[in-house]
């Protein structure tokens, strides 16, 4: 409609001002919504990846042995239990992180892969980060050598990338005798990721405290319970945060509106004098608070949607899948805010007598 | 029954009151003319007959309907399905040009069209000056597009508040020999108020208000 298009764009700076108000509330709420839903998803990731709910391993710097991983596979209530060891490696001279496991095991569980799955020894998967950063491609046969370690390394077949969500995306992925065999480590391992029933879990837990001496043994609820006291002390914050900004939002929406109509006392006697009822001329200024929630609401989305990712990206070193409805949500939050702060101004301008404006003299 | 009937009406204002007791009847077709010294309480008169305005008592029946009582958005729903109103400023809206400014009249009547509202334009003698702005039309002109406005939706009413309060001698003719020329050929009723005496003589009737009352109410002939 030509007469809203033309209504708003007449107050450009005024809808900007309030959009911007608008955009801000909306960054606190998608930031909120965004880390509740986005980053809870990532708690306890690593060892869902895993398809494990117990993680057995020692003080930093100290290894256990492969055959804990057996051991613990043949206790009862366990269901499967893999090793993993975690070790430095050398590509062109730089340091990585790198994972040695059983890719068989892990097949399935939830690993994006580009590529195809390692079939045999000498084939790895790269984390997904790597790939651009070192510029690597599926096929592409690449040395890595143990850090630390005066053996002469190997070469390796790229077979494919993984992206996880966790420390995996920053690093090679070979299985576990290939890591043994370049850095010399056999048959040390990091940790044993263990499956047991759920129900028993506690069980499991005691029987491996009493047969392994000097291990730490963590549910994945616990790991997950450590990351979500974190992640709620942000959540209050971030609540703070949004119930300020989104007041503030509110009174500048309705101050903007409260001024625009009062420059429209005229416009709003004159629609009534040529027969406009009250919600018609109403239809304007919502029209124009609709238009400010959108705007508002899009734009505080796309800075919220980059401060959250920011923020992924600096706590998990990955990004966050924000799901669609939290758009839907926040956008709506815009226009809710929007159109409900220009109610008051709104009708109380809609109760002036157009005689007595356009008497006017 | 005549068109329009004001039955003892009244309207008090906390500082003053505007109309002491007025009955009027003006018959569908009639051209009225309303004179009278300055706070007479001719606009209120006519607010009153409009909708604009409430009557604090007696009773105003426009065409056979009651409208004293109406909430003011059946007045507004009563009033652009049947009047036409003219001010004495042309309140036009500042951003929409010609064109679109009696659009939106339709628009809250029924439906805009376009080119009905140029054919309209092109009536007042506006055809050249369809896209220009308010701003950019002189006070002449801005208030022939009020006129246009007025008349675009067919009213049975028109009501004209000093229409040419605000213009010289050569554009208050040109006004009222539009309103003379769409008089005839479609027979609407036109109350208008003025302090003009030539503009007065235009009509075929005139009331004398005073201090809220009609004075005088004589016949005569437009030229
Ligand atoms: N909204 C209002 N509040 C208070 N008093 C009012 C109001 N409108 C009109 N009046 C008073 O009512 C009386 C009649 O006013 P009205 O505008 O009808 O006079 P008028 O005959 O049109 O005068 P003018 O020729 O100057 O336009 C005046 O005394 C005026 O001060
Ligand atoms: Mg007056």
């Amino acid at each position: 409609m030509v007469f809203f298009k033309k209504s708003i764009s007449e107050r450009k700076g005024r809808v900007a001002i309030a959009s911007f108000a608008v955009v801000l509330a909306v960054t606190a709420i998608t930031g909120l919504l965004g880390i509740t839903v986005g980053i809870r998803e990532k708690l306890g990731t690593e060892l869902r990846a895993y398809g494990a709910n117990i993680v057995v391993y020692t003080e930093a710097g100290a290894y256990l042995t492969e055959d804990f991983g057996a051991r613990i596979s043949a206790m009862s209530n366990v269901e499967e239990a893999t090793s993993q060891l975690m070790a430095n490696v050398v590509f062109e001279n730089m340091s990585f992180e790198s994972v040695g496991l059983d890719f068989q095991q892990i097949k399935g569980r939830g690993w994006r892969l580009s590529g195809n799955w390692p079939k045999e020894q000498g084939e790895i998967l790269v984390g997904i980060n790597l790939k651009s950063a070192l510029k690597l491609e599926a096929g592409k046969r690449i040395k890595l050598v143990g850090q630390g370690n005066s053996g002469p390394g190997k070469e390796f077949l790229v077979a494919g990338f993984v992206e996880m969500g966790g420390n995996e995306d920053n690093a090679f992925i070979l299985s576990l005798p290939d890591l043994w065999s370049i850095t010399g480590l056999a048959p040390k391992v990091s940790a044993v990721l263990v499956r047991g029933m759920p129900g028993a879990l506690d069980a499991v837990v005691a029987n491996i405290k009493r047969d392994f001496k000097d291990v730490s043994v963590k549910t994945m609820r616990q790991v997950a319970v450590a990351e979500d006291l974190l992640l709620q002390k942000i959540q209050l914050l971030l609540a703070l945060i949004t119930i300020v900004v989104l007041f503030s939002a509110s009174v500048s929406v309705a101050s903007t509106m409260g001024a625009t109509v009062l420059e429209r006392r005229k416009e709003i006697g004159l629609m009534k004098a040529i027969g406009a009822t009250k919600k018609e001329i109403g239809l304007f200024y919502k029209v124009e608070a609709v238009f400010i929630g959108l705007c508002g609401g899009i734009g505080g989305f796309i800075i919220g949607f980059a401060v959250i990712q920011a923020v992924s990206k600096g706590a998990f070193n990955s990004f966050v899948n924000i799901p669609f409805y939290i758009f839907g949500a926040a956008v709506s939050i815009g226009v809710a805010v929007s159109v409900f702060s220009s109610l008051i101004p709104v009708r109380g301008a809609l109760k002036y007598n157009s005689a007595a404006i356009l008497r006017g003299d | 029954m005549a068109f329009i009937k004001l039955d003892s009406a009244s309207k008090i204002y906390e500082t003053a009151q505007a109309l002491r007791g007025v009955d009027l009847e003006v018959e569908q077709g009639q051209w009225l003319n309303i004179v009278g010294p300055s706070g007479s309480g001719k606009s209120t008169l006519l607010n009153v007959i409009g909708g604009l305005d409430s009557l604090s008592s007696g009773n105003v029946v426009i065409d056979g309907a009651e409208i004293t009582g109406l909430s003011e958005d059946a007045m507004a729903v009563f009033r652009r399905e049947r009047i036409g109103f003219v001010f004495q400023q042309a309140h036009l809206i500042p951003y929409l040009n010609a064109v679109e400014n009696v659009m939106l009249s339709q628009y809250f009547h029924s439906m805009s069209d376009e080119d009905e509202a140029i054919e309209a334009l092109k009536r007042v003698g506006l055809g050249h000056r369809l896209t220009h702005r308010p701003s950019q039309l002189s006070g002449g002109e801005q208030q022939r597009v009020c006129i246009a406005r007025a008349l675009i939706n067919s009213p049975k009413l028109l009501l004209a508040d000093e229409p040419t309060g605000n213009l010289d001698r050569e554009n208050t003719r040109i006004i009222l020999e539009l309103l003379k020329k769409l008089h005839q050929e479609e027979h609407f009723t036109i109350i208008l108020v003025t302090h003009d005496p030539f503009v007065s003589q235009w009509g075929q009737r005139i009331i004398t208000m005073e201090d809220g009352k009609i004075k005088c109410d004589e016949f005569i002939c437009y030229l």
